[in-house]
């Protein structure tokens, strides 16, 4: 079935089969995924301004910039391995969009900021340099938030930002909109993302694919532009379980240049893949099933019941892994839940504005060009032109919660909060304990994807966004977005799965099985509209 | 009129001689390396970067505290010190901020009155270096070189126990002394290896109280240490006797004019934010390693001077001599292990020629190629009327120049000494033959013994034995008059 789909739209490990047998060549792949960039991501991708072209609001606008002939060129040498008789990788010809957070020699590494918008990266981040060492091939750089400040893609310094394939009146979600948005559209096989709070997870969700937030340390993040360091996770965004567990396979594992990254041996994820689910045990939480936040005008904590379109995806799921001979353990209690986005208000913030003070002019990045006074004139004026509005939003908090007469109230309190967090997931995962989950099963977001303009703006409630990813983050486990349906304006609704830490394994398989489990559902058969068009 | 006690305290950054820098591959050293030149996207702080603690700093640390009689943390932090400056790539210092690897700990100085002095240390902790900036005014510009950053430094600092400017100049002569016998910093002040703040306070002799203490930065040798804190004490007796205060101040010890210059007022003191750098995990000291690292903790520098008073009889003065170095009491202790005892003339040999070939060659001890057994050879053949004292100590020079033993040396030149009776009494034959007028004079003038003596050696080119040439002139020559 999959070889009478269209290249772009091929997943990553039938390209990789008909690469390395030599029934298509890398080239092909590649050339058809540039066409297809051509006819859906709207202008060429670049970080300068265009004219107001009525046509970009159609369009998908994923990637900041393309590397397209380094990508032929890489290729033709697969081609040639190939041709010789060589083994090019289990990734062999795969098309990669890169987050343009990563760094990677030779390319524009902008993190979306115009602060870095001509910062050529001297070095290729870990994950990345390894997906290139399997065979993938890099296309391009992809868009999102500015400095994955976000959960929308809107505040990326270049506009347009990306749209969601499926509507493009709505945005993608973020921070790692444009990776999302590529690998729907069939403008990429496979990105990589990152997740701080969500930001692979809930644009996976807003864009119908699988999403992957690995254990925190199971992936390098040496060449990613930090956010929060403490949470930061690269992963994988794919259209299938099976193209997750092979891009995590060649991402994962040890680092001589990240001492986070975990010395563990990293399991063959690819194998376990088609086990079933029977016998594991998945939980369902109320505390997944409401979110609690303040409300925007009157700043009440108000607790909301979750749209029944995705509380119905959800039981789903959860109803087709139990045919399958899962156990389905209802009612499972995470009591801390609902501070896991004050909880990230703070941490991440401290780390982020700690984070931002390299960005000073003085040695690569924007310094202004207004005639300065002094040293302090140069960092205000730089920082000040370079800087967009959310990064500036988050060294104000941070240095605010971090300041010596705060940090006690805020920081430090913060992480004992987290600690909290950290036990509501040790508990249920726990083998001895009294719940002895494999996986909990959760939407992955509040709400299908927002238009665009409705929420940006006001940085809390874009936040709570985010609500039912991050506690993955604060805990350091493993979680996994996959599509789940559609609601009735035609958008996709994601499911989500938390795994105990290091078991990323058990994750994909279950997704896997839910895959097989709906193949045959009409809904599975929907394309993105960017692609009727 | 009052009499006043200073109270010192002093902050060092020790630069660590590790063979990398502390986060990174980059060579520690860069001395006389062009600006910028040994350099890498992790300590320029790039965009994505990341830092990765180099164990053997952490061991040096270890040592350290170890030798300070100090706790050493079996887990620690680093946390990150944010503020912004040119030169400090990431616009954080990585430092260990509340939970350093050495706390606690003393350090016993000798003072040249004899007094030992116990001075407390309050903790030391490992850290990254800055850059260097350097202003140049006329053309409007501010260079940056990064060559520094990432060097791993430990900063120590002690208790304010230190009560005058020499007892802070002694502290700095033996804390140097300690971090090169330990192997941890090339402690070389002129090249920025030990970097000195000195806190500074007065009070009444004799007094507890601690009155606001100034802060000089900038004292980079064991002068302006001592001068520093003289002139800074000077300057607040005449304030306290002017009826004023003392503020709490930083000052700066400007070395070309011995002054002090005020930089700033303390209470405008920044908030770092300090917080765990969530880039790197704890150093954590597994009991294997720590043993590990404590099992090369040497013998310190005053426990070694006390034993070669006890053991070896030696006088205080050569003992503390010859422990100022520890490879130099290695290569003593060597020497006498090698000749099989005598250690007061092996220490004789130290003092009067090993230190001269030292001295003269710049070298230490352990490069030393005349080693402690070709010495032992010379003092035995010495010792055994083989050659006399000048052929030892010529021989010296000889073994370092052609790489042969003492032993075939003497064969191969010839110089062993000249002591059978014959051969003596025919040089003494010779020189009474050929200075018949100076005979007569001897019977005026006993002391040109010594002359004839003299000549007999020039004859032998220095290889006879003295001693028994002048028993045979005294036996040959006419008796004296007198
Ligand atoms: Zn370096």
């Amino acid at each position: 079935m999959t070889l009478s789909l269209p290249l772009p739209d091929q997943p990553a490990h039938a390209i990789a089969e008909s690469v390395r047998t030599g029934a298509v060549s890398a080239r092909a792949v590649v050339e058809a995924t540039l066409a297809r960039i051509d006819a859906v991501d709207g202008r060429r991708p670049s970080t300068s301004p265009g004219p107001d072209d009525p046509e970009n609001s159609r369009r998908v606008h994923a990637y900041i910039s393309l590397q397209a002939e380094q990508a032929l060129e890489r290729a033709d040498a697969i081609d040639a391995q190939v041709a010789r008789g060589e083994d090019p990788g289990p990734l062999a010809g795969v098309p990669l969009s890169v987050k343009d957070i990563f760094c990677v020699a030779g390319t524009p590494s902008t993190a979306a900021s115009r602060m870095l918008e001509h910062f050529v990266a001297p070095y290729t981040a870990t994950p990345i340099a390894r997906l290139q060492a399997a065979g993938a091939i890099a296309i391009g750089k992809v868009n999102l938030d500015e400095y994955a400040y976000g959960s929308s893609t809107e505040s990326s310094a270049f506009q347009p930002a990306t749209r969601n394939p499926w509507n493009a009146n709505c945005v993608p979600g973020g921070s790692s909109g444009g990776s999302a948005a590529s690998v729907a559209a069939g403008e990429a096989t496979l990105s990589v993302g990152t997740d701080t709070a969500g930001s692979i997870r809930q644009p996976a969700a807003f864009c119908g694919v699988v999403g992957l937030k690995p254990t925190y340390g199971r992936v390098s993040r040496y060449g990613l532009i930090a956010f929060g360091s403490s949470l930061d996770c690269p992963g994988p965004v794919t259209r299938t379980a099976r193209d997750a567990a092979l891009a995590l396979q060649a991402m994962a594992g040890a680092d001589p240049h990240d001492s986070t990254a975990a010395a563990l041996p990293v399991p063959d994820y690819s194998r376990g893949l088609d086990q079933g689910v029977r016998g594991l045990r998945i939980g369902l939480s109320p505390d997944y099933f409401r979110i609690r936040y303040p409300d925007p005008t009157t700043g009440e904590i108000r607790d909301t019941e979750l749209p029944p379109e995705i509380v119905a995806a959800t039981r789903a799921a959860a109803e087709a892994l139990a045919r399958a001979g899962a156990e389905i353990v209802e009612d499972v209690p995470l009591p801390n839940t609902s501070f896991g986005i004050p909880v990230y208000f703070v941490i991440s913030r401290v780390e982020a504005a700690s984070n931002l003070h390299r960005f000073d002019g003085v040695k690569y990045g924007h310094r202004t060009q207004q005639t300065i006074r002094d040293l302090r004139d140069m960092y205000r004026k730089s920082r000040g032109e370079g800087f967009g509005r959310q990064p500036k939003l988050r060294i104000l908090m941070g240095m605010y919660v971090s300041g010596a007469q705060y940090a006690s109230q805020y920081y430090q309190r913060a992480l004992r909060v987290r600690t909290l967090i950290r036990r509501d997931f040790e508990s249920v995962f726990d083998p001895q304990g009294a719940y002895r989950l494999n996986a909990l099963l959760t939407p992955t977001t509040p709400t299908t994807a927002f238009e665009i303009g409705a929420v940006y703006g006001n940085s809390v409630l874009m936040q709570y966004a985010d609500l039912l990813a991050v506690n993955a983050n604060h805990a350091g486990i493993p979680a996994l977005s996959m599509p789940g349906g559609f609601d009735a304006g035609g958008l996709p609704i994601g499911v989500q799965l938390f795994g105990a830490d290091w078991d990323e394994a058990t994750l994909l398989r279950i997704a896997h099985t839910f895959e097989t489990l709906t193949a045959d559902a009409a809904w599975r058969s929907r394309r993105p509209l960017a692609l009727t068009q | 009129m009052l009499s006043f006690e200073a109270v010192i305290g002093l902050e060092i950054h020790i630069q660590l001689n590790t063979h990398t820098k502390i986060f990174c591959g980059c060579r520690a050293d860069s001395w006389g390396a062009p600006p910028n030149s040994n350099i890498c996207p992790v300590c320029c702080g790039l965009p994505g970067v990341l830092p990765v603690l180099n164990r053997i700093a952490v061991e040096k640390a270890v040592l350290l505290g170890a030798a300070l009689d100090a706790q050493v943390r079996d887990e620690s932090f680093f946390d990150r010190k944010n503020y912004f400056y040119p030169d400090l790539p990431k616009g954080y210092q990585i430092t260990q901020f509340d939970q350093a690897i050495v706390q606690g700990g003393h350090f016993d100085v000798p003072m040249p009155d004899g007094r030992i002095v116990p001075i407390s240390i309050t903790k030391a902790h490992l850290e990254e270096d800055a850059g260097k900036t350097r202003n140049d005014v006329a053309a409007g510009v501010r260079q940056i070189d990064m060559n520094r950053c990432g060097v791993p430094l430990i900063e120590l600092v002690t208790g304010p126990d230190l009560r005058s400017a020499e007892e802070a100049a002694q502290f700095l002569v033996r804390m140097r002394q300690l971090l090169r016998w330990l192997d941890i910093s090339e402690a070389n002040l002129e090249r920025g290896h030990l970097r000195c703040d000195a806190n500074v306070s007065i009070r009444e002799a004799g007094a507890t109280v601690l009155n606001p203490k100034t802060e000089i930065k900038n004292v980079n040798s064991i002068d302006a240490v001592r001068n520093a804190i003289e002139a800074e004490i000077a300057r607040q007796i005449g304030e306290v006797e002017a009826g004023r205060r003392v503020s709490a101040w930083t000052l700066d010890w400007d070395d070309e004019t011995q002054t002090l210059r005020k930089m700033r007022s303390k209470e405008t003191e920044a908030d770092y934010r300090y917080f765990r750098d969530p880039d790197l995990l704890s150093a954590r000291l597994t009991p294997e390693w720590k043993r590990a690292v404590l099992a090369t903790l040497p013998e310190l520098p005053l426990a070694r001077r006390s034993r070669f008073i006890v053991d070896y009889g030696l006088s205080a003065y050569d003992a503390s001599i010859l422990t100022e170095e520890r490879a130099l009491s290695d290569y003593f202790e060597a020497a006498v292990k090698a000749l099989g005892g005598n250690p007061k003339t092996v220490a004789n040999w130290m003092m009067n020629d090993i230190l001269r070939v030292l001295n003269e060659s710049n070298a230490t001890a352990s490069d030393l190629a005349f080693k402690p057994a070709h010495l032992a050879e010379t003092i035995r053949l010495v010792e055994a009327g083989t050659i006399n004292r000048a052929t030892g100590t010529a021989l010296i020079t000889k073994v370092i120049a052609t790489g042969r033993t003492p032993t075939e040396l003497i064969a191969a030149e010839g110089l062993a000494q000249i002591s059978g009776d014959d051969a003596l009494q025919a040089l003494a034959q010779a020189v009474l033959d050929e200075n018949p007028q100076q005979i007569e004079a001897y019977r005026k003038k006993p002391s040109l013994l010594k002359w004839f003596v003299g000549q007999a050696m020039r004859k032998s080119q220095g290889k006879a034995n003295a001693q028994a040439l002048e028993r045979i002139f005294l036996c040959v020559l006419p008796p004296a008059d007198v």
